[in-house]
């Protein structure tokens, strides 16, 4: 994949109960850029970063990732690019150890276990949890859990991140390491946060979600004034 | 052991010597792993509770009280119960769960049985801790006293059930985001089969052989 970009075309989506979630999204995020998902709970947030490796599929419309259209057959290809951070981690660490589950993504990816100690070493040095390699995730702190899960994503070495609520529940030095950690991330990141200093700190450029549209799209700053307008009116 | 004829109690109490010695050896003290063992005591004793009524044969007499084989039997599937709960408490301590799970998946056990059982294991607390959270918010807004109702029970279970289900789906999505296709791959460790890994399980194999067929002296006097 040579061009690391994102690109949503008119994409509608509903759940099984017929909530329409997503009514004619559209955006493109090109290679290296970081951009910002805000919306209130519930505006569809969630459901645009779930369809960007394919764990939902458009009911309508298209998603592009790298130049490859996400269908049900492409989506293992496309996962292997797109690395995503779910907002709890006790959803994201599954294995007994936190270096198994590190370890998780290479594996599958079908790496050699040299390769995959590497990656697995490198990632934890990034997010400076060397030394909770051998403990059991469910031992972890909120903060050291979500450390650990950007590491699982990072040991895959993904070219486009997409990271669901990065920093909630977070005191303020997990915080800062987890701000720290994504800013060193070279490539595409499309964050869905609530934390407005975090999106202004990272993100030149931000997306405002309301009930399943697009109702901004520019400069962080500018999306965030029209996001305290849209919560007052709300 | 389980091939030990239900009536060969002499023959099957000299197999309480792998527990006995093995404990130490994982570093255990036998007097606990005994105790933990006998969580298995209500189960056996339901299933074989029942042979004294049905196999009511005399075996012999003591003092004047006729044992009946159903007796024998009872003794003997309590018997081999706590061992075997005693040995797999001593693997597990020794290798840990995960350990025995990913051995179990080498040596072929499918991987959808030993995959289930390490997310079992995995999100035991998770689970558990839904409930206390469930617990905690009923008691913080309930004014009847400890008790629940039989309803409130279900409500609670179906909670439980809901609170699972959402759960697994998210943890489904996560793994298939970083490849799932339906197997765990296992990262190889760095342990090398040494010369004294061989010389225990050939050890192993030829006291469990000695006990299964080698001419050992009985703890009784009588034959069954």
């Amino acid at each position: 994949m040579s061009h690391h970009f994102i690109e949503f075309d008119d994409v509608f989506f509903s759940y099984p109960g017929g909530q329409e979630a997503l009514q004619g999204v559209s955006f493109r995020i090109t290679h290296g850029e970081k951009v910002a998902l805000l919306g209130l709970n519930g505006s569809g947030k969630s459901t645009i970063l779930l369809h960007t490796n394919g764990l939902l599929l458009p009911t309508r419309g298209t998603v592009n990732v790298g130049g490859i259209p996400v269908t049900r057959r492409t989506a293992p290809d496309v996962r292997r690019s797109v690395g995503m951070v779910f907002q709890n981690p006790d959803d994201q660490l599954f294995m007994p150890t936190v270096e198994e589950d590190v370890a998780f993504g290479p594996l599958n990816m079908g790496l050699d276990s040299a390769e995959v100690r590497r990656r697995v070493t490198d990632a934890l040095h990034r997010v400076g949890a060397e030394n909770l390699a051998k403990r059991a995730p469910f031992q972890l702190s909120g903060g050291q859990k979500k450390a650990v899960a950007l590491a699982t994503v990072l040991s895959m070495e993904p070219d486009i991140m997409v990271m669901d609520e990065p920093t909630a529940e977070l005191d303020l030095r997990a915080r800062r390491r987890v701000a720290d950690i994504i800013s060193r991330f070279s490539h595409s990141c499309l964050i869905a946060t609530h934390d407005m200093d975090l999106a202004h700190e990272l993100c030149p450029r931000a997306i405002l979600v309301s009930d399943g549209r697009i109702v901004a799209d520019g400069p962080v700053a500018e999306v965030i004034h029209i996001f305290t307008d849209l919560m007052k009116e709300k | 052991m389980l091939s030990v004829a239900p009536e060969a109690l002499a023959r099957l109490l000299w197999f309480a010597f792998y527990p006995i010695v093995m404990a130490p050896v994982a570093g255990e003290e036998y007097g606990r792993v005994f105790c933990r063992s006998l969580v298995a005591l209500p189960f056996v004793v339901l299933i074989g509770i029942f042979n004294p009524f049905y196999q009511t044969e005399a075996v012999f007499t003591i003092g004047g009280v006729t044992v009946t084989r159903g007796w024998i039997t009872f003794i003997s599937i309590i018997v081999r119960t706590l061992l075997s709960v005693q040995s797999l408490l001593i693997l597990v301590d020794s290798v840990g769960f995960t350990g025995l799970c990913r051995s179990l998946q080498r040596i072929g056990v499918p991987s959808v049985l030993t995959t289930q059982l390490m997310m079992v294991y995995r999100y035991m607390t998770v689970l558990l801790q839904e409930s206390l959270d469930m617990t905690r918010a009923r008691q913080a807004r309930g004014y009847r006293g400890s008790n629940m109702s039989l309803n409130m029970w279900g409500t609670y279970c179906g909670q439980l059930f809901l609170r699972t289900v959402a759960r697994s789906e998210r943890i489904h999505r996560a793994m298939l985001a970083r490849g799932f296709d339906g197997s765990i791959p296992v990262l190889k460790e760095d342990r090398i089969w040494k010369g004294k890994d061989t010389v225990a399980v050939i050890l192993s194999i030829g006291v469990l052989a000695l006990f299964k067929w080698g001419p050992l002296p009985t703890f009784f006097v009588f034959n069954f």
